[in-house]
């Protein structure tokens, strides 16, 4: 009958990616136990990444190092899956691990001048559903991860105001797969073909902000940590398809673009008891700058095109509080709570990262079993509220659910 | 330290509590009761799909996903099965083998993936004659590929046409016959009705080498050429006493309406204005050829072909008028077809063909639509999903359109749907029934079923 030739443009049907919530605030212990604030006070050498301005101020040369064990969860719920009652469809469990670590401090006992090197990692996301669920040709895993490195000054140019700047190099990498619509001659029990990017990405950027003592008891800060674009270049795109599909879809390279928004924040720190302390923290974050994402392969055939999937997203103002209270000379407890609104905007919520508002609550301690070394511990939980999402760019919607554990550890020593 | 001990153990209770986010609506059938569900229909409501008969095309078929979808209803209206399909017992197809994808050598030498007549062996004997044991042979999906509502009162119509010869009720008899004694036998409180399509496309897949004018008179006694488009009148009549035997039990029913067939990828893949010219001199060869042909233009690019028009003609095709994908690429490519031979006209759909099979399809929905109306159903409207599906329909992720093998819809015939077709279908079907009988019906999945399949 017929023998026309076929010139399938077989369209990577809407890939796309991390996007969301990325952003982590676990930088430093004490402060994730206190809700996550820390802009005015200097409490400890992470003060590198609350406030380079507070460098100034901490005593003596201080080596911090602290890691959280983040354990997401995200269900998935639609009735078009199995009829009456929906499926609720789990993302497999997975434990990230972001570290911290700082050393730095006055340069010498009486100077005005602060120096300081943090590696932390503020940014990151990971997600895998099953490999054949609903979404499956949306996402079927991303993981997103960064390390940045901030070399960083502060001076302090009166007894109330100290400010400083860090300089930002970032590392990192992303890998997703995704399911592709392409069926046959694969291997006995796999149905679709699959699409798997992988590349490492750098970017740079600042940090610098401003530390203000108006008292003994009551402290202002003032931060800005700039956007960075995290550049993919010469990632590795591999597709898994039929035989007859190979020369449509070519192992080849692709270039993308992650930005990771700049954030204002502003805080206050108060003391009203001796033993107590209060923290409040505004973070006002530029997410609107991630508008697309966007994937440019080196070779697009008729099938495989560049992508460009929309995101939309609108800034966030995030509202912490928290508070710390030192039982004895040894151990000081905190606790505090934040507001974290998403986002992603309606019709634009992917399953790659399905973000909703979430309210967080934390709690910590702080130990100092011997002359100079601290030791933190801290928990947050955090609970996303149940969103009834769509992303039209993919035609896929239903409702998600989305908590995380985080416990975290750490210490400090004071040199 | 027991305190940093304490905290591990909340975080692993709230570890321990993972979320969930289950969605229960239960489904209900609203005024409408599905208890048992009889399907009416040609090729389109049988499952047939890369030109034949199988039996996991059957078992994807937009009755079985319906049937399946109105089960989930728990509120006693729900659909009570089995739910029984004349099913063929190959996959391979029938009786005629089915289209899968190979790769091809053209006479260029050059390499391509096109649809061939797979060579694993038929089981043409198995499939020959459907018998039910169950309930005095139930059948629930009586649906006949090439049936035309024009049929519908043909004395001994199943006699030629093997595909209902093997399961109706007595070949002898006409297909309302077989209508009745299914109604009768399975009882129906509701109905699907998907007929008229062929009424058009026999007319359309000839290019148009029938009667499209719809005042085509009958072959013998009431038996109309294939090629022709069935008058109005005789439409209208044999709809309405088909639509008398399924509502005789007092059944419900969602009436179907007939797609743009222009639309379908068998007349929109091979584009007309195909003939590739690459140097000015063939240009001025081609114009020199055609002395007698008026508003000829061949430049370097793309142009249009030369064809032979309904009334033998010979001519250049204007922007608009459709090629069939049955015109053999290789005489195009190698033996001069539409460049210095006209393309015959068997392969072409003029604009005045073009207009009659458009008016057809307008006028026949019309009387759909009435019927509908008078006898309080649902009109579902398919020309609208099928246009919906021409600029495509993103649904979990997939693009599906019209598009010929990558649109994903579309069986390799390139007029019937695949299974995820036919699960698109349903799902417009619910859409419409939900809205009518105000029911809550869930929709279908359907990235779940099988897609074209690649070498």
């Amino acid at each position: 009958m017929k023998k026309q030739l076929i010139t399938a443009s077989l369209l990577l049907s809407a890939a796309t990616s991390f996007g969301g919530g990325y952003q982590l605030n676990l930088q430093g212990v004490r402060q994730m136990a206190m809700g996550g604030t820390g802009t005015a006070w200097p409490w400890d050498a992470s003060t590198i990444f609350y406030n380079p301005g507070g460098v100034a101020r901490l005593k003596g040369i201080q080596m911090y190092g602290s890691m959280a064990f983040i354990m997401p969860s995200t269900a998935y719920g639609n009735r078009e899956n199995s009829g009456v009652t929906s499926s609720n469809e789990r993302t497999a469990s997975q434990t990230f691990t972001p570290f911290n670590f700082y050393i730095g401090g006055r340069i010498a006992e009486d100077s005005r001048f602060g120096l300081g090197l943090g590696i932390y990692t503020p940014f990151g996301a990971g997600m895998k559903w099953d490999d054949n669920w609903l979404g499956k040709y949306i996402v079927q895993s991303v993981d997103l991860q960064t390390v940045f490195f901030q070399p960083t000054v502060s001076y302090r140019a009166s007894e109330w105001l100290s400010v400083g700047a860090g300089f930002v190099f970032a590392a990192g990498s992303v890998d997703f797969r995704q399911a592709m619509p392409i069926h046959g001659n694969l291997g006995a029990d796999i149905d679709d073909g699959q699409a798997h990017l992988h590349g490492n990405a750098t970017g740079v950027g600042f940090n610098i902000g401003a530390q203000m003592k108006v008292h003994d008891d009551l402290q202002f800060g003032l931060t800005y940590r700039s956007q960075v674009n995290m550049d993919v270049e010469g990632g590795s795109a591999k597709f898994t398809v039929p035989t007859s599909l190979k020369d449509s879809f070519p192992s080849t390279k692709f270039d993308a673009r992650m930005p990771l928004p700049g954030v204002v924040s502003a805080g206050v720190g108060w003391r009203p008891l001796e033993h107590l302390t209060l923290q409040l923290d505004l973070n006002y974050t530029g997410w609107n700058s991630y508008d697309s994402l966007r994937f440019d392969f080196a070779q697009t055939t008729t099938s495989l095109h560049n992508v460009r999937a929309p995101r939309h997203y609108r800034n966030t103002l995030t509202t912490r509080v928290g508070l710390s209270y030192r039982i004895s000379s040894v151990v000081s407890i905190m606790g505090g709570a934040a507001y974290d609104p998403t986002p992603v905007t309606n019709g634009f919520v992917s399953p790659d990262l399905p973000d909703a508002d979430r309210v967080v609550l934390t709690c910590g301690l702080t130990v100092k079993p011997v002359r100079g070394l601290t030791i933190m511990a801290a928990f947050e939980g955090s609970n996303g509220v149940k969103r009834n999402g769509s992303y039209d760019f993919g035609g896929f919607s239903g409702v998600y659910k989305s908590t995380a554990a985080v416990p975290a550890i750490g210490l400090y020593y004071n040199f | 330290m027991k305190k940093i001990y304490a905290i591990g153990a909340v975080a692993f209770m709230f570890a321990a509590c993972r979320p969930n986010a289950n969605v229960t609506t239960p489904a209900t059938s609203g005024n409408a009761n599905f208890t048992n569900y009889l399907a009416v229909g040609c090729s389109f409501t049988a499952g047939y799909g890369d030109n034949s008969l199988t039996v996991s095309g059957q078992l994807n078929s937009y009755p079985q996903r319906l049937f399946e979808q109105f089960e989930t209803i728990k509120d006693g209206k729900g659909a009570v099965g089995p739910f029984i399909q004349p099913l063929v017992t190959g996959d391979n197809g029938y009786p005629e083998p089915k289209l899968v994808l190979s790769t091809v050598t053209h006479c260029d030498g050059k390499i391509s993936m096109a649809p061939v007549k797979t060579t694993l062996p038929l089981d043409s004997n198995g499939s020959w004659r459907f018998v039910n044991p169950v309930n005095n042979n139930q059948v629930n999906n009586v649906s006949v590929p090439k049936l035309r509502v024009a049929d519908i009162p043909v004395q001994g119509y199943a006699g030629p046409n093997a595909y209902a010869r093997r399961y109706f009720y007595d070949p002898t008899k006409r297909p309302l016959d077989e209508i009745y004694a299914r109604v009768y036998n399975v009882h129906p409180t509701f109905f699907t009705l998907w007929l008229g399509i062929t009424d058009v496309l026999g007319y359309a897949v000839s290019g148009g080498q029938g009667n499209g004018s719809r005042l085509a008179v009958p072959v013998t006694l009431n038996i109309y050429n294939s090629n022709d488009i069935t008058p109005d009148a005789v439409f209208a009549a044999n709809y309405d006493s088909v639509l008398t035997a399924l509502t005789s039990t007092g059944a419900f029913g969602a009436l179907l309406s007939i797609p743009d067939i222009t639309a379908l990828p068998y007349f929109t893949t091979r584009p007309m204005n195909g003939l590739h010219i690459t140097s000015k001199g063939f240009a001025d060869t081609l114009m020199a050829l055609y002395p007698d042909v008026n508003n000829k233009i061949f430049d370097t690019g793309d142009n249009y072909y030369i064809i032979r028009d309904n009334v033998g003609g010979i001519r250049q095709a204007v922007p608009g008028e459709l090629l069939l994908i049955t015109v053999p690429q290789d005489s195009i490519t190698c033996a001069g077809w539409g460049s210095t031979k006209p393309i015959p006209r068997e392969y072409v759909l003029t604009t005045d063909e073009l207009q009659n099979i458009r008016n057809a399809v307008t006028s026949f929905n019309g009387y759909i639509q009435k019927e509908a109306r008078d006898r309080n159903l649902p009109y579902v409207d398919m020309r609208q999903f099928f246009e919906t599906l021409s600029t495509g329909i993103t649904y979990n992720g997939i693009n599906y359109s019209t598009e010929f093998v990558s649109g994903g819809a579309f069986s390799l015939d390139a007029i019937h749907l695949n299974a995820r077709g036919n699960a698109l279908v349903a799902n417009k079907i619910i859409e419409a029934i939900n809205a009518f009988f105000k029911s809550n019906i869930p929709m279908t999945d359907v990235n779940k079923y099988p897609g074209v399949k690649f070498p």
